[in-house]
């Protein structure tokens, strides 16, 4: 579809330098300078003067907007309990204790101690995620490059399982665990996030797209078993795709509150978005009575930073059109 | 004053690619040329400048005396038929078709009228309520032609539009695309790979590599003059033989040593090759420009064989100048040797047949000699060690030329035989510069 | 052969443990027999809690596509500047857990020190309290837009890119204008991703929970019935109503399902569904 398009650009692919010795800095700019030629340029959209300013602008009010609740945390975090109530909201105030709500962190309260809920988010993430990129590399390679009876039927139904309402189902999930003794045990955590529709659409699609069956024929030919070939030709060619599963899912299980809500009772094992949310409950019920809040503004910033980081990091991997283009479609 | 005309036209992209080389180009108002060569040739960025999607980096546009370099393409009055068709899936045929004059505010009975017209040229009336995912592909690309054609343009452009198609159906196209071109007579630069379509289809053929321009001239040109070691054998299928050779001199002619054979070429070094300097046989106009004469060899017109001798040079032979002799010299005389043909000087050729392909209305004898093959970017082969998996089964050494007989031949694999040569047909090229040497051509 | 068995047995062991787990969930409560179903069929205030979401949503989802629709084409059609670090902005909300979100609002939405108070008073709205019950719920879309209008953005700019660039060069060239580019050529083509998200955004607008929640004691605006899931919450942990608690999360997840179900026939009768 868009095959030409990007022949176009790269009609004579001269690298100006030797190949493969471009430095991350001008692989980049390369790649932002494709990007560029990718596109129409704007002059053909007969535009008047001054729209690319006016729509400029557009875009930084609704940044100011998206990062106001961001760089309030960022700065109400230093200040003490007076000073987030009293002082305004975008600048900081006297005195400045930064490091010393981040000591509060790691005091027990009555309702749990912050870095035992990071540890958890960590454990219930890395588990949860991970499997759930794994099991859906699994079953995206699987309903991709075999052909079973039913498995068109099963990939519908696994797809479909996105129909279901989580959150009115959480708790006959909650009345269901325990029968099964799974109240307050991590894997009545992790299992649910084991199971990721999207992840195994996703990557369904991908490995459609990026693992070439005559590869795999090829490989078969010569003698390998099937896990083999699965690990040594198709799991390499999976990689981005995974990636992007990865990181949906460890989202998913850093900011889920609902489930862990209903199916822990003991605060050690809540996550940070639980404890959390208890803390800030805890510190409105009593009405400033409490000295709960630099705890519950710091708490928020440690708990978003990570995920934030990891975003940035791993930008490539979300902007790609793969990740939502296949939702899209 | 031509209808389009392109003076040093380059584009350099940002990643300081150089998809386009100081192209020189025009297109006679109602003339369809095309242009042609191998992928990332910068033929279709060409276009695009044309049509105004790809900005110029230097070099000058014009449309008759207008210079066009910096007007939007909206203003240009050009219409393009894509590779892809670019249908508005959601329309219907007549809706797709009427785009553009919605766009002009054109009232609607005229609106319907142009679309009931442009689609009764193109045979697509009864589809009109179609939408583009009910059509076939030829459909689709005549809808693609109409939606150009309604809007009565200046230029018609056209990238690749049958390269879509399956083969049979680009042959059926082929002849609807110029049959449409001759009902409208329409300027249009049409833009393809496949050699055959722009012998076919072009009144005039520029052939372009790495961006930059080879030959322009009419198909008849290109194939009987070709310029350069490229052209000669981009066009022309089965290509041109090309082989490493030497030129010495014998008495007051010229000796080609090919391999260890010698043939005597006519006194005077009158054997054909280059293009016609400056002679009007290609019937098109001439543009001034350099592009019709032949390469800057500076040998002189007459004799230019004269300045090679004791030197290398690559000799091309194509496949239908060699002929079996017992079945009246090349295919293309065809008939008996009626005696009528004793002007051309027929030598031989000893060669070694390794593979025949019968194909009814001719033959093919794949054959090696004793002398380099010549790819067509000027790199030496290395001789039979190619291929040892098909040496045994090509009993002996792989095959490096191949020749085109009459039907009637009889001529076996395997065996030694004599080919006669046309050298009256027989090309030069410098074996440094791979331009065309230049001859006495009439 | 064997291995083979792998591949298919992960996926169909997917498959089995969502039906398994939603069939027990559905058949878990039938013992509690008929009568809590009725009582949450004829509660007025279970009913109350889903006339809000729905009104929650029939606000929320269209402001929020406009938005969201109106910079993923300023992204496709690059005509801001800086148009990658825009996105990337945009899309951090996205990285932020929905509790997070509501206590940072809750902090800025504050009627005695909150930042939007004060701006507020600046534009001559004094005394606004953003947290009372006349403003909790367009408050609340104010957070939901602020979540989700990122991540929209981004599908839809994806399924944007996804338009054939010669289908709008031939528009160019047909010296058609940007507006009716993009109505008349893009937002056709997109429309399959539009009412993907028009959906999946409503089945989280109707399990509206986790902000009101976190801002239950804020103002006091907010009730134990003010939206369904919450209703469901209080009913099975605070009352320890468990199979009333049910019978409600059963009747919400049946619905919901059959708005689902209804509008993927939907769109196979159009022809959209892969």
């Amino acid at each position: 579809m868009s095959a030409p398009t990007l022949a176009r650009s790269g009609d004579l692919t001269a690298t100006p330098n030797e190949p493969g010795r471009e430095s991350r800095r001008e692989r980049r700019r390369r790649e932002r300078l494709e990007e560029q030629d990718a596109n129409i340029p704007v002059q053909l959209y007969g535009l008047k003067r001054g729209t690319v300013t006016g729509i400029t602008a557009l875009c930084v009010l609704f940044a100011i907007f998206t990062l106001a609740p961001v760089a309030w945390i960022l700065i109400n975090s230093t200040k003490s309990q007076a000073g987030i109530f009293q002082s305004f909201g975008f600048w900081f105030a006297r005195p400045f204790q930064f490091f010393h709500n981040f000591s509060l962190l790691f005091q027990n309260t009555d309702s749990g101690t912050y870095f035992q809920w990071f540890g958890n988010t960590l454990l219930y993430a890395a588990l949860g995620g991970g499997g759930a990129t794994l099991l859906a590399g699994l079953a995206g390679y699987g309903f991709a490059r075999f052909k079973f009876r039913g498995s068109k039927a099963f990939f519908y139904i696994t797809v479909g399982a996105l129909l279901v309402p989580v959150a009115a189902i959480t708790l006959p999930l909650y009345l269901v665990y325990a029968k099964a003794h799974l109240i307050n045990s991590i894997w009545g955590m992790i299992l649910p996030s084991l199971v990721s529709p999207v992840g195994v659409y996703l990557m369904r699609t991908y490995v459609d797209l990026s693992v070439p069956r005559e590869l795999l024929d090829a490989a078969r030919i010569d003698g390998a078993g099937e896990v083999r070939i699965f690990v040594k030709v198709a799991l390499p060619l999976m990689v981005p795709g995974l990636m992007t599963v990865l990181l949906i899912s460890v989202v998913a299980v850093w900011n889920n509150y609902f489930l862990p809500l209903i199916i822990f009772t003991r605060n050690t094992l809540y996550p940070l978005t639980v404890g959390l949310g208890v803390w800030s409950q805890t510190a409105e019920r009593s009405g400033g009575n409490s000295d709960l809040y630099p705890m519950v503004v710091m708490g928020g910033l440690v708990t978003i930073v990570p995920m934030i980081a990891l975003f940035l990091v791993l930008q490539r991997y979300w902007r790609g059109g793969m990740l939502l283009g296949s939702i899209a479609n | 004053m031509s209808a389009v005309s392109l003076e040093g036209l380059t584009k350099v992209y940002a990643t300081g690619v150089k998809a386009v080389d100081a192209l020189d180009l025009n297109v006679e108002k109602g003339e369809f040329v095309v242009l042609v060569g191998p992928s990332g040739c910068g033929k279709t960025t060409a276009l695009r400048m044309v049509a105004g999607l790809e900005g110029i980096t230097s070099g000058t546009l014009r449309f008759g005396d207008r210079v066009v370099n910096d007007v939007s393409p909206r203003h240009r009055d050009v219409a393009m038929v894509f590779q892809n068709y670019a249908l508005y899936p959601h329309l219907t045929v007549a809706q797709n078709i009427g785009f553009s004059l919605e766009n002009k505010k054109v009232p609607r009975p005229e609106r319907d009228r142009r679309v009931r017209d442009a689609a009764g040229i193109l045979g697509l009336s009864d589809l009109l309520k179609r939408t583009p995912r009910q059509l076939s592909g030829g459909q689709r690309q005549r809808v693609a032609m109409g939606r150009a054609i309604v809007r009565e343009p200046a230029v018609f452009l056209m990238d690749e539009p049958l390269s879509n198609l399956d083969a049979k159906l680009r042959v059926q196209m082929r002849a609807e695309v110029l049959r449409v071109h001759r009902r409208i007579n329409a300027t249009t630069l049409y833009v393809t790979h496949d050699q055959t379509e722009a012998m076919t289809m072009g009144d005039r053929v520029a052939v372009l590599r790495s961006g930059q321009l080879q030959q322009y001239g009419s198909p008849r040109d290109l194939y009987d003059h070709p310029a350069n070691l490229f052209v000669a054998s981009f066009i022309g299928s089965p290509a041109m033989n090309l082989f490493e050779a030497a030129l010495e001199e014998s008495g007051d002619g010229t000796v080609l040593v090919l391999g260890s054979q010698r043939i005597t070429l006519r006194a005077g070094g009158g054997t054909r090759g280059g293009p016609a300097s400056g002679a009007p046989a290609s019937g098109a106009p001439a543009s001034g420009g350099p592009m019709n004469e032949g390469p800057a060899s500076g040998a002189p017109a007459s004799g230019g064989l004269a300045a090679y001798h004791g030197r290398k040079v690559v000799v091309g032979i194509r496949p239908e100048d060699l002929g079996d002799p017992a079945v009246g010299g090349g295919s293309r005389e065809g008939g008996t040797s009626a005696g009528g043909h004793a002007s051309h000087a027929h030598a031989t050729l000893a060669a070694d047949t390794r593979l025949v392909e019968m194909l009814g209305s001719e033959k093919h004898v794949f054959f090696s000699i004793d002398a380099t093959p010549v790819r067509a970017e000027g790199v030496a082969v290395e001789a039979a060690n190619e291929d040892t998996a098909t040496s045994g089964i090509l009993a002996g050494a792989a095959p490096n030329g191949v020749a085109r007989l009459d039907p009637r031949s009889s001529i076996d694999a395997g065996t030694r035989v004599r080919f006669t040569v046309d050298t009256e047909r027989l090309h030069f090229f410098d074996a440094d510069t791979h331009q065309a040497i230049q001859t006495t051509a009439c | 052969m064997v291995v083979f068995g792998l591949f298919t047995v992960v996926p169909i062991l997917y498959a089995i443990y969502e039906s398994l787990f939603t069939s027990r969930i559905i058949g878990g409560t039938v013992f509690a027999g008929f009568g809590n179903y009725s009582q949450v069929l004829s509660s007025g205030p279970f009913w109350g809690g889903f006339i809000r979401v729905i009104i929650f949503g029939a606000i929320q989802i269209p402001v929020m596509l406009v938005i969201a629709f109106f910079f993923a084409t300023v992204f496709d059609l690059g005509v801001a500047r800086w148009g990658p670090t825009f996105r990337t902005i945009f899309f951090i909300p996205f990285a932020v857990p929905v509790v997070v979100a509501a206590i940072m609002w809750g902090f800025l939405l504050e009627p005695t020190n909150g930042p939007v108070t004060h701006l507020a008073n600046l534009f001559g709205f004094g005394g606004t309290n953003f947290l009372s019950s006349g403003l909790i719920l367009p408050s609340i879309i104010l957070i939901a837009i602020w979540e989700w209008t990122g991540y929209n953005s981004i599908i839809l700019y994806t399924a944007l890119k996804s338009v054939p660039r010669d289908m709008v060069e031939a528009a160019i060239l047909d010296d058609t204008p940007l507006w009716k580019i993009i109505v008349r050529i893009k937002l056709p083509m997109v429309r399959p991703a539009i009412v993907m998200l028009i959906f999946l955004n409503s089945i989280g607008a109707l399990q509206l929970f986790v902000e009101p929640q976190i801002l239950l004691y804020q103002g006091g605006a907010i009730t134990n019935t003010w939206t369904p899931i919450i209703d469901v919450y209080n009913t099975s942990i605070a009352n320890a109503q468990y199979n009333l608690g049910a019978a409600m999360a059963v009747v919400i997840a049946l619905v919901i399902t059959v708005i689902s179900v209804g509008s993927m026939a939907f769109r196979r009768r159009r022809g959209e569904l892969a």
